[in-house]
């Protein structure tokens, strides 16, 4: 077999691999969050102050101890259901709203096009904190709260992307054959167009997973998240700001398990863009 | 002449006397430096929060009045051991020296000769009228009137001489004039005092003057060369704005901030921090008590006896040692035990969860479902509440959330940003409990009429501070009382009783007196902690490098 | 086309006057207000806060407020910050200069970086470099700025001792270089995310482009890789960034609140983020109108480089 003939076959085996890679990792992680809790001695709320900052490895606590002498592990798995739960459907609501008034409006033009437009501008005119604030006087602090909020401030920048590549795409040929071959509006935009705007809203999909996992802790600063002493790696990540060269690890193990969520997804994504794009079909 | 270097002695001793902090300072054991001839050199001062409000009569906060001593005099000031220190004023009026008359209604204070605003200007009574006036008029924005409003027939007698009569007598009025910057009269000729240029570019009598002020960023001063109280040695200060306290911490650090005012250094960093070289780690007694403040208008908490379980079973040894690093000291009491006034008397606190659990049990609250006490079907849970964003808080909060649990009662932590919690929710007494330090004083003076007094409940139409909603008929009269005691003797034994009653019915669960960190570059001298000022950089005046 | 700019400039005035509606009533009914701050801890009574509400006027119904504010706002006045005094405006004109040296070097930095690995890594997908950037990219997306800033701090000034841990100048210098040693680390803290997103972009754009028909024939027609790269993919790749661009043309002015604060920085995101802890309602109105202005204007002009870049969009 010949160098050139493998490259490709490789190439899609690494990307194939990375996907797989991906998705594991997000399955692992989210069984581990889940289910991993019942299986350890210690509870993520149990204080011990004299035994607290103890490193990773150490002793009896496999990932070390936090300010308070609660174990990480814990802390780290009831942490992940929260940044994972927030994470995964803030992106999912943020997102679907996204395509859907961008396809709209991308597709469609006219004055509903620029209405729905104008709608994502006039939303996007308010700086997220602002939006953040308002949002949170409204509603009733939890954790659905919070994901309303985070989706609420997602899913104008999905919007914009879609629209304009949707504006584009459609004057294109295979759409102007499907509207010529009698297909539906939504038929169209479902089955040629979206399709073929999946490149950026994965990229955004992705960016929106990790921009959602840290803004849960800046919800609850704002004081209508959830509250000590329940852990999310994002509070995680900010309380252990002071303790950044006493004890390095209370901020690694979170930073650690947000990137490695966030890759995660991102490899899992790639490898759904290469499966959803019609021009990669088949190759 | 003669009054700057006795200032200068005292200041010496202060540093001696401060015991733990002094013998961190090399410098102080060593021969003693001498100020320079000419002010030289600058010191850069971090503060959390940015000073905002440059005329010292509109509300400000403790970073504004930072600047504000400064920039400003009062007539006197309080230093650090109490006494009242005469600064614009010849001489403190007291009822031996005839400045306050024997019914303590006609008040006399006779002015410093020679000086002079930092325009030039020469300094007169009519200045003292202007600032007291205008205090009172109808349309400023002044930040309180405590006090002030009780003035009548204010008469300048004499350019360096001004009297008034009072309402009623006031003791604590001497105190709030510590605390009351005079304001220049020209500055505000034919303008809105609330918007004049003043209140941006500020003339005062104080030892440096207007420099510049980037917004966000930082207010430069520089040396006032009239100044009338010997000093300043420095020719610049630059209070530089660093919102995080890690990043504050961390410029001290470098070297890029030569001291670290105002919740300069937080707990976790002080152990470090003593350890760096070229910089001086003093911890200061603070006049604010942190306390767990309950809202005694309804709920579990208005039951003394969960108070009183609930004070016996927190672990405060454990929380101050833990989570503040031994630093503060328990206290009963809301006073500071520096003040004159303080109880030292005052039942210990034990930590004793048996006897917790009995004295609910006695009290009829009966262990339901999930461990949690009830009475009456009411359940013995509650929320705590306290700025977000402030780690160490939220340490000390779930600690005691753990303490709480072992007898039975739930406490919730429910924290919010500091615009929501000082709002509504606390003037009007919509809390549960709150965590918060207060400094009960006012300048050096134990008057609590506004805290706790029954008239000053705001959530039933009070006009004070009691937000607590405490009332009690005994305390409301020794309040009264204690106003209008001057002897300090007769006041002291009013203001203790009143201590000795709120520690009985635990009208806040106190916790400990506040010791904050402050850091201080090597060389710096003249750094003196002052819990009577709002600010330690009450006296930056004396403050000089070793050349 | 000029029709199209007129009848989008009349429905942003329209957009603007909604939204300070909207912003006005949200700031006012959130919970808190400028007066909390004196609450706790100072000698002001319940007394003497509800007199300063009088005073500033705040206890008049939201809709006369907001005619007044309006109003004045119409004829050039912003009102004064309830902070320092200071009419609004210069407020707002004394932060400018620091934003928009700080984000434009970062912008700039982090477009040029951006695309050039998103282009590179799309080329040689699943490379050792691809992967590498990818990876790299996601730690930068998934650790907040503030720990990038301190960890930097820490590296470059507490251990190394190159270069300051913050602000603009050192204090009594203002020079060239002096500001040049401050606005390295801030800079390429909020480059480093910045790129992180570009070049995400960037990567999926290119791929989308190089898959395409008219690539594979032009290299079929045996056109050199390099020239089908520049001639062909890039333009066509860099179509979708224009919306992107328009997007961060707000930021641009808007400021970058975590780098601001962990450098002291004294921008427009640490501004914004002290006018609403502090509810100083002037300030915020005012942010909120400026960066309005400017979300719209990006979106006009994203539009517009859509459509002179890509013939087949009509304005609509």
């Amino acid at each position: 077999m010949s160098a050139t003939l493998a490259a490709p076959a490789f190439r899609r085996f690494t990307q194939h691999r990375l996907a797989a890679f991906g998705a594991a990792t997000i399955v692992v992680l989210t069984l581990g969050c889940f289910l991993g809790p019942f299986l350890l001695p210690f509870d993520d709320t149990t204080i011990d102050v004299m035994n607290r900052f103890a490193g990773p490895f150490s002793g009896t606590h496999i990932l070390g101890t936090d300010e308070l002498g609660r174990d990480m592990l814990a802390r780290l798995m009831m942490g992940g259901r929260v940044s994972l739960i927030v994470g995964f459907t803030a992106m999912a609501i943020g997102m679907a709203l996204g395509i859907l008034v961008g396809a709209i409006a991308g597709y469609h033009g006219g004055w509903l096009g620029a209405a729905l437009m104008r709608l994502v501008d006039a939303v996007l005119c308010f700086p997220t904190i602002f939006l953040l604030l308002a949002l949170a006087a409204l509603v009733q602090p939890g954790l659905l709260s919070i994901i309303i909020l985070i989706a609420a401030t997602s899913w104008m920048d999905v919007a914009r992307i879609v629209e304009g590549q949707v504006k584009s795409l459609r004057e294109r040929d295979f759409a102007v054959a499907a509207q010529v071959l009698g297909a539906s509006d939504a038929r169209i935009i479902i089955h040629e167009l979206v399709p073929n705007a999946v490149a950026p809203i994965v990229v955004a999909a992705t960016l929106t997973v990790a921009r959602a996992i840290l803004l849960e802790s800046y919800v609850s600063f704002l004081g209508y998240g959830i509250q000590p002493p329940v852990p999310s790696w994002g509070n995680m990540l900010n309380n252990a700001q002071i303790y950044l060269t006493s004890a390095p690890w209370l901020a690694i193990l979170p930073g650690l398990a947000i990137t490695l969520a966030v890759t995660s997804f991102n490899f899992l994504g790639d490898g759904l863009r290469d499966a959803l794009d019609p021009r990669m079909r088949g190759r | 002449m003669g009054a700057s270097m006795d200032d200068f002695r005292t200041d010496r001793r202060a540093i001696l006397g401060l015991g733990a902090a002094a013998a961190l300072a090399p410098a102080a054991a060593r021969a003693q430096p001498r100020p320079p001839e000419r002010p030289r050199g600058q010191v850069v001062v971090g503060l959390s929060q940015e000073p905002t409000v440059f005329n010292p009569l509109m509300p400000g906060i403790e970073v504004d009045q930072g600047v504000w001593w400064n920039l400003f005099s009062p007539l006197w000031f309080t230093d650090p051991e109490g006494r009242l220190v005469p600064d614009l004023a010849r001489e403190v009026p007291t009822l031996e020296n005839g400045g306050i008359s024997a019914d303590g209604l006609t008040w006399t204070v006779r002015l410093r000769q020679g000086v002079r605003w930092h325009d030039g200007t020469p300094f007169t009574a009519e200045d003292v009228k202007w600032t007291l006036d205008l205090i009172n008029t109808p349309s400023f924005r002044a930040r309180s009137r405590a006090g002030h409003q009780l003035l009548r027939d204010i008469r300048v007698t004499a350019p360096d001489e001004i009297t008034w009569r009072m309402e009623t007598a006031s003791a604590p009025y001497l105190s709030i004039l510590s605390l009351t910057f005079i304001v220049p009269r020209h500055a505000f000729a034919g303008v809105d005092p609330n918007t004049a240029p003043f209140n941006t570019a500020p003339i005062g009598t104080g030892p440096f003057r207007w420099g510049s002020r980037q917004p966000g960023d930082n207010i430069t001063l520089l040396a006032a060369p009239t100044y009338h109280l010997g000093g300043p040695f420095l020719e610049r200060v630059v209070f530089k704005y660093i919102p995080d306290l890690t990043v504050l911490y961390t410029q001290f650090r470098t070297g890029q901030v030569d001291h670290t005012s105002i919740q300069g250094i937080s707990p976790p960093f002080v152990r470090e921090a003593r350890t760096l070289r070229g910089r001086v780690i003093h911890v200061n007694q603070q006049a604010s008590v942190e306390h767990i403040a309950p809202n005694l208008g309804g709920g579990p908490l208005a039951d003394k006896a969960v108070r009183q379980a609930l004070y016996m079973a927190m672990n405060k040894r454990a929380l101050i040692d833990a989570i503040y690093y031994g630093l503060p000291t328990p206290t009963e009491s809301f006073l500071p035990r520096q003040s004159w006034a303080f109880n030292d008397a005052l039942p210990a606190h034990r930590h004793d969860v048996a006897g917790a659990n009995a004295l609910l049990d006695q009290a009829g609250w009966r262990r339901g479902a999930g461990g949690v006490r009830e009475k009456d079907g009411v359940k013995l849970e509650f929320t705590n509440s306290t700025t977000t964003g402030n780690p160490v808080r939220e340490q000390a909060q779930q600690l005691l959330m753990q303490d709480w649990r072992a007898i039975g009662a739930t406490m919730r932590v429910q924290n919010m940003p500091a615009a929501v919690i000082w709002g509504e929710f606390w003037q009007q007494s919509r809390f549960q409990s709150v965590m918060v330090g207060v400094n009960f004083t006012l300048g050096s003076d134990p008057d609590v009429t506004p805290r706790f007094h029954s008239s000053a409940i705001a959530a039933r139409g009070g006009r004070g501070q009691n937000t607590y909603q405490f009332a009690n008929e005994e305390v409301d009269r020794l309040l009264v009382l204690g106003a209008t005691q001057f002897d300090q003797a007769q006041r002291r034994a009013t203001m203790q009783r009143v201590q000795a009653i709120l520690r009985e019915e635990l009208a806040i669960l106190p916790l400990f007196q506040r010791a904050d960190a402050e850091g201080v570059k090597e060389g710096l001298n003249g750094y003196r902690p002052n819990l009577n000022c709002s600010s330690n950089c009450w006296n930056i005046r004396e403050w000089f490098w070793t050349a | 086309m000029s029709g199209f700019i007129a009848r989008r400039l009349g429905q942003s005035l329209l957009l603007l006057v909604l939204v300070s509606v909207v912003g006005f009533a949200i700031l006012h009914l959130a919970p808190g207000g400028p007066l909390s701050q004196f609450a706790s801890g100072s000698d002001m009574t319940q007394e003497d806060l509800d007199r300063i509400a009088e005073q500033l006027g705040l206890n008049r119904p939201l809709p006369v407020q907001y005619a007044e504010w309006f109003v004045r706002m119409l004829g050039g006045d912003w009102g004064r910050s309830f902070r320092d005094g200071e009419p609004v405006l210069h407020v707002i004109g004394a932060h400018l200069p620091a934003t928009l040296q700080l984000m434009v070097t970062a912008t700039l930095l982090a477009i040029l970086l951006g695309v050039a690995i998103g282009t590179l890594g799309a080329v040689r997908r699943h490379s050792v470099f691809d992967t590498l950037a990818t990876v790299g990219a996601m730690v930068a997306l998934s650790i907040p700025t503030f720990w990038f800033g301190l960890v930097a701090i820490y590296a470059f000034s507490v251990w190394l001792g190159w270069l300051p841990s913050g602000n603009r100048s050192t204090p009594g210098d203002g020079s060239l270089p002096d500001l040049l040693r401050h606005l390295i680390l801030p800079a390429v803290v909020l480059a480093l995310v910045e790129t992180a997103i570009w070049s995400r972009y960037m990567r999926s754009s290119m791929l989308d482009v190089v898959n395409q028909d008219y690539i594979r024939t032009a290299r079929a027609k045996g056109v050199p890789e390099g020239r089908i790269l520049l001639r062909h993919a890039f333009r066509n790749a860099a179509l979708p960034m224009i919306t992107v661009l328009g997007l961060q043309l707000p930021t641009l002015l808007g400021g970058a609140l975590v780098t601001e604060t962990v450098f002291t920085w004294p921008g427009m995101g640490r501004l914004f983020l002290d006018s609403i802890s502090y509810r100083d309602y002037p300030v915020v109105m005012g942010i909120l109108m400026f960066s309005a202005v400017l979300v719209l204007l990006g979106s006009l002009l994203a539009d517009l480089l859509h459509a002179v870049a890509d013939p087949r969009i009509r304005l609509g």
